[in-house]
């Protein structure tokens, strides 16, 4: 049950992770804009998305500085956050991978399953963070709150899911495609945490 | 459920994170069951009271 206490480290990341990952998705917008323009695109996009996916490291290592701010930073949940932060880059290199062979080589058969299936293949390590976190937080509270917080995200996804279906079977809504489960989960677990961190920042004020 | 923490860590000149450290876990762990918002499970209840020696029910109480 050996929990060594972590302390907050000041450096160039700050305790924002939100303002890094702001950074990250203007920075993914302006290459969505660039491409539009005719300006980038293919592998002309590439290095600009490998830079944009390097601002993931000091939002990492924000939230690690943030969540030790407010005295719930885990042994754990440090190494929770490395892996997603690993999960991020695998899935920003495979989706490129995969996009750039489907615009340059046009591949058919058992090569376009191969990069179909590609973007998909960092999700397994995806799925075992999540469940590697349960297993390793020896802090009852923190797991209690990681949890409530992915059950927020599941919530999410089943209304969004169900609703969004069922629109999209009276041909009400476009199609969206299935993928969209992932950032729609992400949502809700951020949205859980930024609940129940904000309730502790109130106690902690009283 | 309600408990005396807070009231046995002030008698004691604990901070939150004192009693987080002698307990092991993180402060918000500390501040969720200070506040009632979380209730331990039986081993930290034990945990707890074997820190101030005191019997559970001496700390957690009742609603």
């Amino acid at each position: 049950m050996a929990h060594p206490i972590v302390t907050p480290r000041a450096d160039m990341a700050g305790r924002q992770p939100g303002l890094w990952a702001a950074a990250f998705a203007l920075a993914m917008a302006a290459i969505a804009f660039a491409e539009y323009r005719g300006l980038l695109g293919g592998w002309r996009s590439l290095p600009f998305v490998a830079v944009a996916a390097l601002l993931l490291i000091p939002m990492t290592r924000a939230a690690n500085n943030r969540q030790a701010a407010a005295g719930a930073l885990s042994p754990a949940t440090r190494r929770y956050n490395r892996r997603m932060l690993i999960w991020s880059l695998g899935y920003v290199l495979c989706l490129g991978m995969a996009m750039t062979i489907k615009n340059y080589f046009d591949p058919q058969g058992p090569l376009l399953w191969g990069i179909a299936v590609l973007p998909s293949v960092p999700m397994v390590y995806f799925v075992w963070t999540l469940a590697r976190y349960i297993v390793e937080e020896d802090d009852e509270y923190l797991r209690y709150r990681q949890t409530s917080a992915a059950l927020v995200g599941l919530a999410l996804v089943l209304l969004a899911g169900t609703l969004w279906g069922f629109m999209e079977t009276f041909g009400v809504v476009p199609h969206v495609p299935a993928w969209w489960v992932v950032p729609v989960w992400a949502i809700g677990l951020g949205l859980g945490q930024a609940i129940m961190a904000a309730a502790e920042r109130r106690t902690d004020r009283a | 459920m309600r408990n005396r923490l807070k009231v046995l860590r002030a008698e004691r000149d604990w901070s939150q994170q004192d009693l987080a450290d002698q307990l092991q876990v993180s402060r918000q762990s500390v501040n969720a069951i200070e506040t009632g918002k979380y209730d331990p499970s039986l081993p930290l209840a034990f945990r707890i009271a074997d820190l101030f020696a005191m019997a559970i029910e001496d700390i957690f109480l009742r609603d």
